[in-house]
């Protein structure tokens, strides 16, 4: 971050935008964001996992409803609020990111990208079974306040945005630190890596943990922010449009980026409401088009520069 | 005593019965998978979307919901339309595959995603059922009841099989296809064209996808979900098998079918999916090539 002084001007004062916000709109919209916020974070776990691993996961909605269910959870049955429940359901994300990590690290490519499908395949007969812990069809409600007196819906909203600017500004440390520029040379060079002492199956499983626990944290916001957690939100299609969130915001890291692929998972449902059927070709049109964009855009650059 | 162990032997029989007959259903679906795979390194996820709207506008054309058509004609109908979808989404991501797998693959969800979209533009929230047309008949053999659909699966699992492995083995095509799997860079000097192979093996792969959606839908209803809900074993199967051996595919599918049967049955069916994500992972680590080929170092 400290190459780039523009950037964190711009996320502080993108930041201070989204705090006055509540100021002019309400209602659908402040809630809206608020699950923006929350999508948010689910498309830089799986960001994370691109930029740091160079892996494709379609199974994030596993760590998502770790989450979730983990506030859900412990709001019924234990009586804590999401602020105190937040830091078990992200290490129970960490735990579980290591644990599918274990056994699929000498996996890659696509053999990962296939055992994450099932594991969002396995994900929603899971939450079934355990219906006595997890509400099983109907779900489960998060009604707990974090601070009485203060109106819900701005609770809500300031829970998640807090959540995601707390996760931005450390993915941005992250970046300049030891262990980021050793997880990238373990992606980039990995004989180097190596050499160092940076193992890769090290790499990958501490590149899984962090973004288990990413995802457990957008689970705990979107709890939170929605109020309820039920199986229909954590299906295999729920890790596929975190995925098409991810590649829009053409894998960025940053708060403004990971705001665009929180707002396309998001809003575009709420907008098409409607004509729920044209959801699924808009993103796949959108995930072609920019990754069409992505090949074409450098070399028609290139052949501008070089004809002019 | 001898009763309930032949009665346990009776059902384990029929339950290696209809596993195998299920898993020749998910060797086609797989089959496909691997075929993209071995010669042009992209997992097609979009290939259990493509195969349920083959499957739904056969469905289309045959009832008169899009036209009115003899059901062989809307087959063959059905089968031109995927199969010039399934080469235009080639060349729409060709250039990717040269640049990325992963990419690729990305782009595959796309495909898919857009496919599902179709489906449910035309025909909605639709639950139709569609049989094969063949006569309704069954023998009994061993005490285990045999239908005309079981035969129908197993014969057009065979021939398509011999077929494939025919093709891929005597003619020039399959020479190239093989050349081109085995290396393609090097096959490229001698003069091979990747694109031409690649879109023969994508050809191929729509035209299995259909078949195996056709064979799929009277075990079940068809709906917007029914045949991508079967790519997990599709993909289960090509884990097993090796993701790029072709006759490993065919077993895979068959010890994948008659393992979900067994597990259903004994342990439980509500974990299937659990038991599937098992079956990779553990396949995946004690024999990282499939289960016909060991030991020619790992692919990490």
């Amino acid at each position: 971050m400290s190459e780039r002084p523009w950037l964190l001007g711009a996320s502080a004062l993108l930041v201070i935008a989204l705090i006055a916000l509540p100021l002019a709109i309400q209602g659908f919209w402040l809630y809206s964001l608020g699950l923006c916020f929350a999508n948010g974070l689910g498309v830089l776990a799986v960001t994370f996992l691109v930029r740091y691993a160079g892996e494709v996961s379609i199974g994030h909605s596993f760590f998502v409803a770790a989450g979730a269910y983990t506030v859900a959870i412990a709001d019924r049955s234990f009586g804590l609020s999401a602020l105190v429940s937040v830091w078990p359901a992200i290490a129970l994300g960490v735990l579980l990111g290591i644990g599918f990590a274990f056994p699929s690290r000498k996996l890659s490519g696509i053999y990962l990208a296939v055992t994450t499908m099932a594991l969002a395949l396995a994900l929603p007969e899971l939450i079934l079974q355990a219906g006595p812990w997890t509400g099983g069809f109907e779900g489960l409600y998060v009604s707990r306040e974090l601070l009485p007196g203060v109106p819900k819906p701005l609770q809500q909203y300031y829970f998640a945005l807090a959540a995601l600017v707390v996760a931005t500004a450390m993915l941005g440390r992250f970046r300049q630190s030891r262990q980021g520029l050793a997880l990238l040379t373990a992606r980039s060079h990995p004989a180097a890596a190596e050499a160092f002492g940076v193992g890769r199956d090290w790499a990958r499983v501490s590149a899984m943990g962090i973004s288990g626990g990413l995802g457990a944290a957008s689970g705990a916001a979107l709890a939170f922010t929605s109020s309820t957690v039920s199986p229909n939100s954590f299906t295999l299609w729920t890790s596929i449009f975190l995925l098409v969130g991810s590649v829009v915001s053409v894998y960025g890291l940053t708060l403004g980026r990971a705001l665009l692929g929180g707002a396309f998972v998001t809003l575009v449902p709420q907008l098409l409401a409607g004509s729920g059927d044209w959801i699924p070709i808009l993103y796949g049109v959108a995930l072609l088009a920019v990754i069409l964009a992505g090949h074409y855009l450098p070399r028609w650059r290139a052949a501008g520069r070089s004809a002019s | 005593m001898s009763f309930n162990l032949l009665r346990t032997g009776g059902d384990l029989l029929s339950l290696i019965w209809a596993g195998t007959v299920a898993g020749c259903l998910y060797a086609l679906g797989a089959l496909g998978l691997v075929m993209i795979f071995k010669c042009s390194r992209v997992v097609n996820f979009s290939h259990g979307n493509v195969a349920g709207l083959a499957a739904f506008l056969v469905y289309g054309f045959s009832t008169g919901s899009l036209l009115q058509l003899s059901w062989g004609s809307a087959v063959l109908l059905a089968l031109v339309i995927i199969v010039a979808l399934a080469a235009l989404t080639y060349a729409l991501i060709a250039p990717l595959i040269f640049e990325s797998e992963l990419t690729s693959t990305i782009a595959t969800l796309g495909i898919g995603l857009i496919a599902q979209g179709i489906i449910q533009l035309l025909f909605g929230a639709d639950i139709v059922s569609m049989d094969l047309p063949i006569p309704n008949w069954h023998m009994t053999m061993l005490g285990q009841r045999i239908t005309s659909y079981d035969l129908t699966i197993l014969a057009a699992t065979g021939v398509i099989v011999t077929g494939l492995f025919l093709v891929i083995d005597k003619t020039r095509l399959g020479i190239a296809f093989r050349a081109v799997s085995a290396n393609p860079f090097a096959a490229e000097i001698c003069g091979l064209s990747l694109r031409s192979v690649h879109v023969f093996a994508w050809v191929v792969a729509a035209a299995l996808g259909v078949t195996a959606a056709l064979l799929i839908v009277p075990t079940t209803f068809l709906s917007s979900t029914t045949v991508s809900s079967f790519m997990l074993q599709a993909f289960a199967a090509a884990v097993v098998g090796g993701f790029s051996s072709l006759p490993g595919t065919v077993l895979g599918g068959i010890v994948v079918g008659i393992l979900v049967n067994l597990f259903s049955f004994y342990v439980s069916p509500e974990f299937s999916n659990t038991f599937l994500l098992c079956v990779i992972l553990v396949t995946l680590n004690i024999f990282p090539n499939g289960l016909l080929e060991r030991g020619t170092g790992s692919r990490v």
